[in-house]
């Protein structure tokens, strides 16, 4: 084909630059501005793709994206549409859905075969005998008609934004650049959305009953209009996919989903030009008018072989007209009708000497014999409605222009609660109860010459400016008249052949006789024949087959087409790729203020909920040593580790002592000031819902730990019951305030005085479990004497700007005694020797107090605590299970965390913990068991690795200093 | 980095901040303090400060500071030219207005420059045009999953907006800013 480029033809392509590709391996050239689909096409490469069914030579129907023909890949991206992928240089394209090659694929055996594959096959077939479907999955799964993804491809970067406007505007064409002019005239904020390049819409390429001219210099200045006018934000090659409430409306642009918000919605969204139904038309070469309109007007290919316009309407006269302009060989117009309705249409086709055959159509057109595109068409006489009569002469043409009218693009209206009817007098849609700010103009509203299309559109702008509050310019402001009596639908399309493979449905290669048979088995509903047929469930989502599949059950089933309606339409408008729903990858991970001094010493970090924390200090070739080190360092000398993420709130006020004691499980009103003391909190249901340690610092002052990942529960729960009680308190998540390091060891204290201390250290001045108001190394500090770890040991919390320094100044005093940063591998290990549980570790959802031994940490005598009627109910209960330790020799399977306890052969409980000790030397856990196994000495059996039983023995904790003596040094 | 900032802006993060269009500084190390309680806003007003009318708003009050209402008893006072951070215990309450640890809990970003809006928006779904968030505008929401406040604000004769995450999330929330501002460089 030769390329055409002046001020009407090729607009969107740059004769003086030249692009290359590959397609299916061949090299193909093409020029700038050019799609992959327009480039193949200048290149005569007509069949781009294959039929999901039956494997049917295809190539561009529509040339706008909206068919499925034109579905191809790329080494990255599977399923892209030609007629939307830019062509690049150094693009790799191939096409998808074939065995063999794309001209000689094996799979179209089934075209042959199509008579044993009826609609609904699928629901009669693949699941007898039972069983077989494993044996059908991957042959019906690669026969999905799809392309395949490349698994190894790194994922693409997508983010999203979000958008604001007072009016968005979707669709460029005439009617929407009117609609978003006279909005911004009127100082709305105007998000205008179009799904080409190129604003413009139709008139980049139909011939408008206007001269050429006319329109391209009308569409010339409002295109500059808009693109310079503040107060529009222009959104090319952007989809909007969808309607959601209250006007969010997802956009497509490129790599990015862009979710606006606006106040009022106009839609501009044009239509969907409707196919003829006829054998054969799906065959390379059958197009849309507006596609030839497209492939000439935009791209200046310029088809080499002759052209037949079959035509529903006037327009595709204008197609004919407009394609003989740009110097394609149009050889005959068939027109459906006997007349056209602007008879001067007719009498211009014989001055241009096209042959016009009125009241007649293609009943069949023919493939070369040594190609798959279209070389023929018959033309014959219609009789009455639907019946064809005798032929009247053969065409050869290697292109068919057709058009039997145009559907609204309903979508994204009817998603939003639209009601789409159909008057079968005028075979005219209508679009009706549109939600609240939405508003149509131009095609999608059934109007289609071009002046009334641009009032529509500026009356569009004026209902949404009026619902807006803002008045349009005085010269503007009032509504026009917009009276479109145009009729484009051709009221029977159909041309019926006894050997069928008339099309109605491209994308599911459904025809004239499936959606008839669909009717007979039952399936009247239209909804019940998408559903059996799959009609309108491919990628084109029932542009171009939701209206002959009306009309024909319609027929069938002796409804009108507005009895039948049309199937339901569903976000998304077009497929979208699921990584662009995912956006930007955000994780958001918590650093406490030591994290770069952790790496900086070699840390090994692991998340621990939202946090980062040291898993161990070292060569993770040497974890084991590395976390065995740690805990001897502890055991023997002096440790420390970074707590920071521990929760803590702050309970100040005079109702603070009363707040404590109804949260908490123990009595807090008489704890006396400067003492910590364990604090067990449950909920409503008496399930232990977290714990931490207390320190009261003054009358009516609490600083209350919790358990990291249960922190932002416990402070909300606070909120939420004090809501309730109403007591006098101020409650602070101070959480990231203080930051927080326990020195843990027989060490520590010669550590902290070392490094300054401002309180006396001594047992007797500090005893365990005390709390004192300190400054280390110059540093104010909140220090409890705590034994989590079960050696002599200070929690020292300190403001979290100040942390960094406290840990330097720490290590180097503690450096002349050993002092080792430990992580909470090790720190697991140690709490775990002392027999210390963690709170959603070794308790879960249903875990009450008695189960794991807390019974001592409940106060008797306080009449109510949160989940206090619920732990007196359970206590009353028998136990199903109870937490205990066990121990194996080091030589044994060593159990993990889940491990079955099995009893008799049932479940009974499971492993929460489990190490080895190198302190012990054997390995330890806590399991939950049978309440009759849990007597020192009892063997109890653990299922581990590969259903090997362990035989752990159930001993007292803790398993290291029964008697606590070290943490009380 | 520009010579014609203020020495409020000499604070770029990570040598990043200042190109291109948008720039980030780290204001984290400035003083701030806060009171909450029912008597926090009379405590202020005794004190001479100015106050806003209403929560989620910021008003410049005395030496170059603002007073920032999170609710109708949280009370943010931000001095953005005073490095001397007070990092107290905050022991010393009544029970009408009880310190706020607000210069230890959260990390104070601030972004300057003409496409601040466009940038906020890739990662916060709060509308923060200059139309419809306007200067003094305060607001409590997410951005890149994570809580935050997000202020509009004058300072040293630019509109900027403050950023106030939780502290342990400051690194995370640079990193996302700087990811965002990658297409306006």
């Amino acid at each position: 084909m030769k390329r055409l480029k002046n001020a009407h033809f090729g607009q969107w392509i740059d004769p003086s630059q030249t692009v290359q590709f590959t397609f299916e391996g061949e090299l193909i050239r093409g020029l700038e501005g050019d799609t992959v689909a327009s480039a193949l096409l200048a290149n005569d490469q007509w069949l781009q793709s294959r039929s999901f069914k039956y494997h049917r030579p295809r190539g561009p129907l529509t040339l706008s994206g909206h068919d499925a023909n034109t579905l191809v890949q790329t080494p990255t991206t599977p399923n892209l549409l030609a007629d939307r992928l830019p062509a690049e240089d150094h693009l790799t394209v191939t096409a998808q859905n074939y065995t063999g090659s794309l001209h000689f694929d094996l799979s179209r055996l089934l075209d042959w075969c199509g008579r044993f594959l009826p609609v609904g096959f699928y629901y009669k077939a693949f699941f007898k005998p039972r069983g077989i479907w494993a044996w059908w999955e991957p042959i019906v799964r690669k026969a999905a008609g799809l392309g395949s993804s490349n698994l190894s491809v790194k994922a693409a970067y997508n983010d999203k934004t979000y958008a604001f406007a007072d009016v968005a505007v979707i669709g460029a064409g005439p009617a929407g650049l009117n609609a978003a002019l006279l909005a911004a005239n009127a100082g709305a904020q105007v998000t205008l959305v179009e799904q080409e390049p190129h604003l413009g819409g139709s008139m980049n390429y139909h011939a408008f009953a206007g001269d050429c001219e006319t329109t391209k210099s009308a569409r010339d200045i409002l295109v500059a209009a808009v693109e310079t006018h503040e107060n529009i934000d222009v959104l090319s090659s952007s989809t909007c996919n969808a309607w959601f409430g209250d006007h969010y409306l997802p956009i497509i642009q490129k790599s990015r989903l862009i979710k606006l918000r606006a106040k009022q919605t106009i839609l501009t969204t044009g239509s969907s030009e409707q196919h003829v139904v006829f054998r054969n038309n799906d065959l390379p070469g059958v197009v849309m008018c507006s596609a030839l309109d497209r492939l000439m007007r935009l791209y200046g290919v310029v088809p080499s072989a002759p052209v037949v316009v079959l035509a529903g309407n006037d327009l595709a006269y204008r197609t004919a007209f407009s394609g003989q302009d740009g110097g394609a060989n149009v050889a005959a117009i068939v027109d459906l009708r006997t007349t056209c309705n602007n008879t001067a249409l007719s009498d211009e086709a014989k001055r241009r000497n096209i042959a016009l055959f009125q009241g007649c159509g293609i009943y069949e057109a023919k493939k070369g014999l040594f190609n798959h595109g279209l070389s023929q068409v018959d033309v014959h006489k219609l009789a009455e409605r639907g019946e064809v009569a005798e032929k009247l002469v053969s065409i050869d043409c290697g292109l068919l222009a057709m058009s039997a009218g145009f559907m609204p693009s309903y979508q994204l209206a009817c998603q939003a609660g639209a009601v789409l009817s159909y008057d079968d007098s005028k075979s005219q849609f209508k679009l009706s109860n549109l939600p609240q700010g939405m508003h149509l103009a131009g095609s999608v509203n059934s109007v289609f010459s071009l002046d009334l299309v641009e009032a529509d559109g500026r009356n569009a702008a004026r209902q949404a400016l009026s619902n807006l509050g803002v008045a349009p310019e005085s010269e503007t402001a009032s509504a026009e008249d917009v009276n479109c009596t145009e009729q484009v639908n051709h009221p029977w399309p159909f041309l019926k052949h006894p050997k069928g493979r008339e099309f109605v449905d491209f994308d599911e290669d459904l025809q004239i006789k499936d959606i008839i048979n669909a009717t007979r088995m039952g399936y009247r509903d239209i909804q019940l024949v998408k559903r059996f047929s799959t009609v309108g469930m491919g990628p084109s989502q029932g542009r171009h087959s939701a209206l002959p599949t009306a009309r024909l059950v319609a027929k069938t089933t002796d409804r009108t087409v507005h009895e039948t309606g049309v199937t339901t339409a569903r976000p998304p408008l077009m497929p979208e790729p699921l990584g662009l729903l995912a956006g930007r990858r955000f994780h958001p991970l918590r650093r406490t203020p030591l994290h770069h001094r952790h790496l900086a010493l070699g840390a090994q970090m692991m998340p621990a909920g939202s946090w980062q924390r040291p898993a161990y200090f070292g060569d993770p070739k040497q974890r084991t040593a590395c976390v065995q080190a740690e805990v001897t360092a502890v055991r023997r000398g002096v440790g420390i580790i970074d707590v920071s993420t521990l929760g803590g709130i702050e309970l100040r006020g005079p109702d603070a002592p009363e707040f404590m004691n109804r949260l908490y499980t123990f009595g807090f009103v008489k704890q006396p000031i400067g003492k910590t003391r364990y604090a067990v909190l449950t909920n409503e249901q008496g399930v232990v819902a977290d714990d931490g340690v207390a320190a009261r610092l003054g009358e009516h002052h609490y600083y209350v730990t919790a358990t990291s990942s249960g922190v932002d529960r416990v402070y909300r729960d606070m909120l939420r019951w004090n809501a309730q009680w109403r007591l006098d308190l101020d409650i602070a998540n101070v959480t990231s305030a203080f930051s927080a390091i326990n020195v843990a060891g027989p060490l520590s204290r010669q550590v902290i005085e070392s490094a300054g201390c401002s309180v006396d250290l001594s047992t007797e001045h500090f005893p365990y479990l005390a709390y004192q108001e300190a400054s280390v190394a110059g540093i104010p500090a909140r220090m409890m004497r705590v034994g989590f770890v079960g050696e002599l040991g200070y929690e020292l919390h300190v403001p979290s700007p100040l942390m960094g320094e406290l840990w330097d100044r720490l290590l180097t005093s503690g450096e002349a005694h050993g002092i080792r940063p430990f992580g909470i591998e090790a720190q697991r290990l140690l709490r775990l020797e002392k027999g210390h549980i963690i709170v959603g570790q070794d308790t879960d959802g249903m875990t009450q107090p008695d189960e794991v031994s807390l019974r001592w940490a409940i106060s008797s005598k306080k009449p109510f605590f949160v989940g206090s009627k619920s732990v007196d109910i359970l206590s009353k209960s028998p136990l199903k299970r109870q937490l205990v330790g066990f121990e194996l020799d080091a030589t044994s399977p060593q159990p993990k965390e889940g491990h079955l306890v099995i009893r008799n052969g049932d479940i009974v409980g499971s492993v929460t913990s489990c190490e080895y000790s190198p302190t012990l030397k054997k390995i330890i856990g806590l399991a939950y068991v049978h309440p009759e196994d849990a007597v020192s000495g009892t063997t109890v059996v653990i299922r581990t690795d590969d259903a090997v039983h362990a035989h752990a023995q159930v001993v007292e904790t803790p398993f290291y200093d029964p008697d606590n003596l070290r943490q009380a040094l | 980095m520009s010579a014609h900032l203020d020495p409020i802006f000499e604070s770029p993060l990570g040598g990043l901040s200042h190109e291109g269009n948008i720039s980030i500084h780290d204001l984290t190390k400035r003083h701030r303090w806060g009171l909450r309680g029912k008597g926090a806003a009379e405590t202020l007003r005794i004190q001479g400060w100015d106050i806003p009318e209403q929560p989620n708003r910021l008003v410049a009050s005395k030496n170059e500071t603002f007073v920032m209402a999170l609710s109708q008893r949280e009370f943010w006072v931000l001095d953005p030219h005073n490095d001397t951070a007070a990092l107290a215990m905050s022991n010393d309450f009544t029970r009408d207005a009880y310190p706020l640890f607000c210069q230890s809990s959260h990390a104070w970003l601030v972004l300057k420059g003409c496409q601040t809006s466009a940038l906020m928006a890739k990662v916060c779904g709060v509308d923060l045009r200059p139309e419809a968030f306007k200067v003094g505008d305060v607001a409590q929401t997410q951005m890149a999953l994570i809580s935050c406040i997000i202020v509009r604000h004058e300072l040293a004769g630019n509109d900027v907006f403050s950023i106030f995450v939780d502290q342990s999330y400051g690194e995370y929330v640079l990193e996302a800013l700087l990811d965002a501002r990658r297409e306006f460089l």
